[in-house]
């Protein structure tokens, strides 16, 4: 029974150059190191290899695997692979995110190296914990089926709980995993109701089926809100989105984040706001191609211009909600949090967009796909800057943090001239989440502005949502600013610990592979990345 | 003949540039060298020197190339002895002549340099002159000296093109230049020699100025500047001979300023005496208004005639590519061709045909040229101390003597004559009437002001004008030779006095005032017989008589070139007779001269001491300052021996580019008539009489007033104290100029400095104000406004952001309730806005 099944899997080759095991490659890598980590433990072999060792290696190997496979699939001219039996995708689009997933995943494991967050002894568990999450993550980019969409967030979710609460014997570590688990039971409960739901409705839970099973349903029929099935359908997406705005903590519900990012460590917080965040986006964008078609009919097209402008008018929310809560934030990591929040505001920004863009569409045109794939393009782009900027200020904190026990602002302190680098770097980061030039920050809001502003010409409230997306960028600068001025501006008290960390240290040479990205070439050679982004980007659109 | 241009040119650029060679690394060595060296003299010395025997050189280069013709045409044999031999001479030299006519006219064709085609414009005019010559005296052959090319020219570098017109460094050679070349070294040389006696003083590091008193009643200190003043010894005298080598106007120009800025520096140089810096500034003031119309002249000249050359440029292939000023005003006959109106002047070329522009003939208007003429000549006025701007000579004794005595002869007011004799033939009669008149005036003004004169070098100050004035005359009334020949005889003697007097003044302890001395003779025995050589010589003193026993008038160097210019304007007046005073003045000023020059040198050398204290101190100077003093006093004495048969005159006369009484011009508003050389010498003898008598009469008053006291000179001045005071008051022409332009310019400087406090200062201020006032509010606004509004906005959102920090409350129970409400509100929310 088992080895027939192993022998289709294996067997199975989907009809093209690629078969499902070798296009899962590198999930199966990073599972076969999460085992060799736990076996090495139980061997006794992390006495003598340090674990980091093995998650470094596996994750990199998954890494060169991830290279071949876009390198191979860049060269072979295909679409689209659908494998394992339509449940999982793979196009250029799941293979870019793929890449930036492990290399994040590579810079993670180095920044823990770094800062020795999790001791020896629990340095397995983490290590697995944080390549299961990622694998989960993995399966959200490359998902084709609801139920790889739950299987997925639920997988990327529930080791992330686990590493919330991983500072053991401290209490507001356990109460922000606690509460981290308990909402994201809450919002995924909400999100399985809204699968199942539309899947009931349609009757098929596959993306490709999805808009297929629409046009039918409403063959002939009105998709006015009078229509039972458009309600019920309202539900079911309403409450899939509510599932995803957990994920983004997109407000209202970004209620755990603050407390989980402050109450987690600065590694971990950056792993979440980053990884996790840019697989929800990579979701949510198949997620929003499977329903909103051209195809679609005409008032179909209507209702889904009504939710893309509903969900512009959240994400302007969103992102005027994080900075200002921001304002008043006295500790590092909390401040990221908010952050965090705005800029899956800004972010949200593009998916409205692209919706907006999508549903204005006449059914069967395609005219505006360009339009759609550089919204795309922006959001990948932005989420490549976002790697670095938030990672880095995540990882200086860390590195502040290791140096002076503290997370809290006004102990940063005249750091500029006792840390220059580690202060640099954080400007760099800061201001680029800012959105100033010359950095990557100013070229990733740029893109997204514009498709915004692209998406004005469907509905003009769109503008109105650029204007404050625009605006929120004023807003923002205050409180970023106001780290600096802590760094630069106030004299470090004479009692306060005296840092050093200078720039040719480990510490000080991730400092700078991580922050040099975000001038050169994400904020200056533009073409670089934004051009493998647009590839990425037009794969998902079949007209291109 | 080629080869012969080259080597003149070659040899004078060499004198030309040592002195440059020599200003640099004087000026640059001191890092070698210490203040205490002589080492800068020496090298000075050794630069003009070598340039005066590579000047003497060329001057022989150049009179062996043309065969000496320039002693073989004798223009004024008929009234010697010899006159007959000299018509034979002519004659036999006729062949041999002709023998050499076809050879340069061979090698022409060759001839592709610059230089060959050569502006032959004054050797031509000298043809011609040669063919009035003959015409005249009915003499037969006329032709062949215009044969040999006595001048050469040509193009050293070129500065720059302008479409057709051409500015470039060009070089102009005829007897003139290698005359002034030759003479220039060898006084400058001499000069040189005589301050490194005279400047020895300085030759310290502590030199303490007793002309300058500090306000804590002490000397002026500093350290002695020996090298620096040989420096720009050398710096005038490449200067100066650039000028005279230049061929064309522009580069005169160029060189000219040069000159003033060398006289200004050496003028200036005890800088810390106020009365130096003042009389550097004076001469540099002076000459720029002199120089303002020098620069109308140029750019008349520019404009209207296309070209500063003063020679015909040529090209490759050996045709006249640009006719040059000569030709072009003059032809090859040294007639102007006016057009029937008389009011233009017909533009040659350089075969003395007319030139076309398309149709018409090419022609500059008549009265546009004699603006140019006048303009340049402006700026003779100007270097040359001439009336009205004479008053900047007399105070530029401030400088070191032996600038004086450089200032004096060889260079600068020297440029200013040079330049009228260089610039003859664009000058038209009128020019040339208020040229002489200028003179005229200049002449016996400044004479005048010599008479009461008491500072030794004032005096001579003032004859040097007086002096300058005779040339001026003499070229104004159409004596080019004469004129030219007076400043080469002048440079000697007024050199030779100026170095004597500068003897006097070191060997008296820098004593100036004549009437402090006296009985100097039996002191320094070599300056008194010297300076009385040199008074002979400018007072025009001769042996009556002798030249029935030797051939020729016995006289120093002064008697024949002032003869020459008191004949021209005997000549002149005799056929204007509306301009006798032409003749009247300088005869007068003759006597005048003899009586101021004796007057000095008896006064300082002859009677009874004045002073004890300045006899008992006074002494003879080393050998280093007398040597000079005894070549120049030989070269006073002979230099013009022969009169104006003589070698010298012959010399210049050469490069006459004019005729003389070529320039008539009777459709024009004046009507003159220049003297032809052979009118001249119909009243040589008169006019030679009368001179030789004037300055007797000047020579005995001085005696009888100054040696044997028969009247007391001071009681005179009393008697006169009218004409006395005018006189000292140097005609109160430094008073006038300060009413006239000093005491206007300043009022206007006060009304402008007034205009400058009062309006502009006062829209400033206002302006000022304004923008305070303006800023102020607006300061107000933006701290009030904007930064209100800006605050408001920021503490809006800060409230924003800590009320929504309410929300987030901690409480879990209330976070998962927020997804209930979350979820319902958002589906209300929808379907509230779906299209129903």
């Amino acid at each position: 029974m088992f080895s027939t099944l192993l022998n289709q899997i294996l067997s199975d080759s989907t009809g093209q150059p690629f078969g499902s095991l070798q296009l899962f490659g590198p999930e199966l890598t990073l599972s076969a190191g999460i085992v060799l980590m736990l076996l090495a433990r139980l061997c006794g072999i992390d006495r003598r290899l340090p674990t980091h060792w093995i998650a470094l290696w596996m994750t990199f190997i998954a890494f060169s695997l991830g290279v071949f496979q876009f390198v191979e699939f860049s060269r072979s001219d295909l679409g689209t692979v659908e494998y394992f039996s339509g449940l999982m995708v793979f196009d250029r689009f799941s293979a870019l995110f793929r890449l930036g997933l492990l290399l994040f995943l590579i810079f993670t494991i180095t920044l823990t190296v770094i800062s020795g967050i999790p001791d020896r002894d629990d340095a397995p568990d983490f290590y697995s914990l944080l390549m299961g999450a990622s694998v989960g993550m993995l399966l959200m980019g490359g998902a084709n089926h609801l139920l790889m969409l739950f299987l997925g967030v639920e997988m990327s979710s529930v080791p992330s709980y686990a590493m919330v609460g991983f500072l053991k014997g401290r209490k507001a570590s356990s109460e922000a995993a606690l509460k981290f688990v308990v909402y994201g039971a809450g919002a995924a409960g909400v999100m399985l109701y809204g699968i199942s739901l539309i899947a009931g409705l349609l009757g098929t839970a596959e993306f490709p089926q999805i808009a297929i099973q629409l046009q039918t349903l409403f063959a002939g029929e009105s998709a006015a809100l009078s229509n039972p099935a458009i309600r019920l359908l309202m539900l079911g997406i309403l409450m899939l989105l509510v599932g995803f705005a957990f994920k983004l903590s997109v407000v209202p519900f970004h209620f755990w984040t603050p407390d989980v990012f402050q109450g987690a460590s600065a590694e971990v917080g950056g792993f979440l706001s980053v990884a996790s965040k840019s697989a929800a986006f990579v979701l949510l964008v198949r997620t929003v191609l499977a329903f909103v078609t051209p195809a679609s009919s005409a008032d179909l097209g209507q209702i889904y211009l009504t939710l893309g402008l509903g969900i512009g008018v959240i994400a302007a929310i969103t992102a005027t909600f994080g900075n200002l809560a921001a304002y008043s934030q006295t500790n590092m990591k909390r401040l990221l949090a908010y952050s965090t929040i705005a800029h899956s505001g800004y972010m949200l920004m593009a998916i409205a967009a692209l919706i907006v863009l999508r549903a204005g569409l006449e059914p069967g045109s395609t005219g505006y796909d360009d339009r759609c794939a550089r919204a795309v393009e922006g959001l990948l782009y932005y989420l490549a800057v976002y790697f670095f900027m938030n990672l880095g200020a995540f990882a200086i904190t860390a590195l502040i943090r290791n140096e002076t026990f503290s997370e809290e602002i006004e102990d940063y302190a005249g750091l500029g001239f006792q840390a220059p680098i580690l202060a640099i770097g954080m400007g760099m980061c800061l201001f680029s989440l800012v959105g100033l030039p010359p950095l990557g920050g100013f070229v990733g809001k740029l893109f997204i502005f514009a498709a915004v502003y692209d998406s004005g010409f469907v509905h003009p409230l769109m503008w109105g949502i650029l204007a404050i997306g625009g605006l929120n960028t004023v807003f923002s600068l205050f409180y970023y600013i106001r780290v600096m001025k802590t760094m630069y501006l106030q004299e470090r008290p004479a009692t306060a610990r005296a840092l050093r960390v200078p720039a040719w240290s480990y510490s000080g040479a991730f400092v700078l592979i991580l922050t040099l990205p975000l001038l050169l070439p994400l904020g200056t050679a533009v073409q670089l990345v934004s051009g493998v982004a647009k590839r990425a980007a037009m794969s998902l659109f079949a007209g291109l | 003949m080629g080869s012969t241009g080259e080597t003149l040119r070659n040899l004078l650029t060499l004198a030309w540039l040592l002195p440059l060679i020599g200003f640099l690394v004087e000026i640059y060595a001191l890092c070698w060298t210490h203040r205490l060296s002589k080492a800068p003299a020496y090298l000075a010395v050794g630069c003009i020197a070598a340039g005066f025997v590579c000047s003497f050189t060329a001057l022989m280069t150049w009179g062996v190339q043309t065969d000496w013709v320039v002693f073989q045409s004798t223009h004024h044999d008929e009234h010697h002895e010899g006159d007959h031999h000299g018509e034979q001479h002519h004659a036999d030299e006729h062949d041999a002549e002709t023998a050499h006519v076809a050879e340069p006219a061979k090698t022409d064709e060759h001839h592709k340099h610059a230089e060959k085609a050569v502006a032959s414009a004054p050797a031509d005019a000298l043809a011609a002159t040669h063919a009035d010559h003959a015409a005249e005296h009915g003499d037969g052959h006329s032709e062949e000296h215009a044969a040999k090319p006595t001048v050469f020219a040509g193009t050293f570098y070129n500065l720059g093109s302008f479409g057709p017109l051409k500015i470039s460094l060009d070089w102009y050679i005829d007897s003139l230049t290698l005359v002034m070349f030759t003479m220039v070294t060898f006084i400058a040389t001499c000069i040189h020699i005589f301050a490194m006696g005279y400047m020895q003083d300085e030759l310290t590091e502590d030199y303490v100025d007793h002309e300058v008193h500090l306000a804590n009643h002490e000397h002026f200190h500093r350290p002695g500047r020996f090298y620096r003043f040989f420096s720009f010894l050398s710096l005038f005298c490449f200067s100066m001979l650039g000028l005279v080598l230049a061929g064309n106007i522009f580069q005169v120009f160029i060189f000219w300023e040069l000159v003033g800025v060398c006289s200004y520096l050496l003028i200036g140089f005890y800088v810390e005496r106020k009365s130096a810096s003042t009389a550097a500034n004076k001469a540099f003031i002076m000459n720029r208004v002199g120089d303002f119309g020098f620069l109308i002249g140029l750019m008349i000249i520019w404009t209207s005639l296309g070209t500063f050359q003063f020679f015909d440029s040529v090209d490759a292939e050996g045709h006249t590519s640009q006719v040059g000023l000569f030709h072009l005003i003059r032809g090859t006959t040294g007639e102007m061709q006016l057009s029937a109106d008389g009011q233009q002047v017909l533009l040659q070329n350089e075969v003395g045909e007319l030139l076309t522009a398309g149709e018409n003939l090419r022609s500059i208007p008549y009265w546009l040229l004699v603006t140019a003429g006048l303009g340049i000549f402006a700026g003779c006025i100007g270097k040359s101390a001439q009336f009205p701007l004479q008053t900047w000579l007399p105070d530029a004794m401030e400088g070191p003597t032996p600038v004086s005595a450089l200032v004096h002869s060889a260079t600068m007011v020297a440029a200013g004559v040079y330049l009228a004799g260089r610039f003859y033939p664009v000058f038209t009669p009128e020019v040339l009437l208020v040229i002489a008149y200028i003179g005229c005036i200049t002449l016996f003004l400044a004479a005048t002001i010599a008479v009461v004169a008491t500072d030794i070098k004032k005096v001579l100050a003032y004859s040097t004008i007086s002096q300058l004035g005779y040339m001026m005359l003499g070229i104004g009334v159409g004596g080019w030779g004469a004129g030219l020949f007076h400043l080469v005889t002048h440079a000697f003697f007024k050199s030779l006095l100026f170095l004597c007097s500068g003897s006097v003044i070191a060997g008296c302890h820098h004593e100036q005032d004549m009437r402090k001395m006296g009985g100097l003779w039996k002191k320094m025995p070599i300056t008194a017989a010297t300076m009385l050589v040199g008074v002979i010589a400018i007072a025009g003193l001769a042996i009556p008589g002798s030249q029935a026993v030797l051939g020729e008038t016995f006289a120093f160097s002064g008697f024949h070139s002032k003869d020459a210019i008191v004949a021209t304007a005997l000549a002149y007046t005799k056929l204007n007779a509306v301009h006798g005073l032409l003749f009247l003045a300088p005869l007068v000023t003759a006597g005048i001269t003899a009586f101021y020059m004796f007057r000095l040198w008896f006064m300082t050398f002859a009677g009874a001491p004045q002073d004890e204290h300045v006899y008992d101190h006074a002494h003879e100077n080393p050998a280093v300052m007398t040597g000079p003093l005894l070549v120049l006093s030989l070269l006073a004495a002979t230099c013009a021996i022969g009169g104006e048969s003589g070698p010298l005159y012959k010399l210049l006369a050469l490069s006459e580019a004019v005729p003389a009484g070529a320039s008539t011009a009777p459709s024009s508003p004046v009507t003159i008539v220049l003297p032809t050389h052979g009118q001249v010498h119909a009243v040589h003898a008169t006019a030679g009489k009368f001179a030789l008598l004037a300055a007797g009469l000047g020579t005995l008053v001085a005696y009888l007033l100054y040696c044997r006291k028969a009247l007391n000179p001071a009681e005179i001045g009393r008697q006169f104290s009218g004409v006395y005071g005018f006189l000292v008051d140097k005609w109160r022409f430094d008073e006038l100029y300060d009413f006239l332009f000093v005491k206007p310019a300043h009022s206007v400087g006060r009304w402008c400095q007034g205009f400058d406090k009062v309006v502009l200062d006062g829209v400033l201020h206002g302006a000022s104000s304004l923008v305070m006032l303006v800023s102020t509010w607006d300061r107000w606004f933006d701290e009030r406004m904007i930064d209100g509004l800006v605050n408001l906005v920021g503490q809006v959102t800060g409230q924003a952001g800590r009320s929504l920090r309410v929300v987030q409350t901690g409480h879990l129970r209330q976070y998962v309730m927020w997804i209930a409400v979350g979820v319902v509100v958002l589906f209300a929310a929808l379907f509230t806005a779906l299209p129903k």
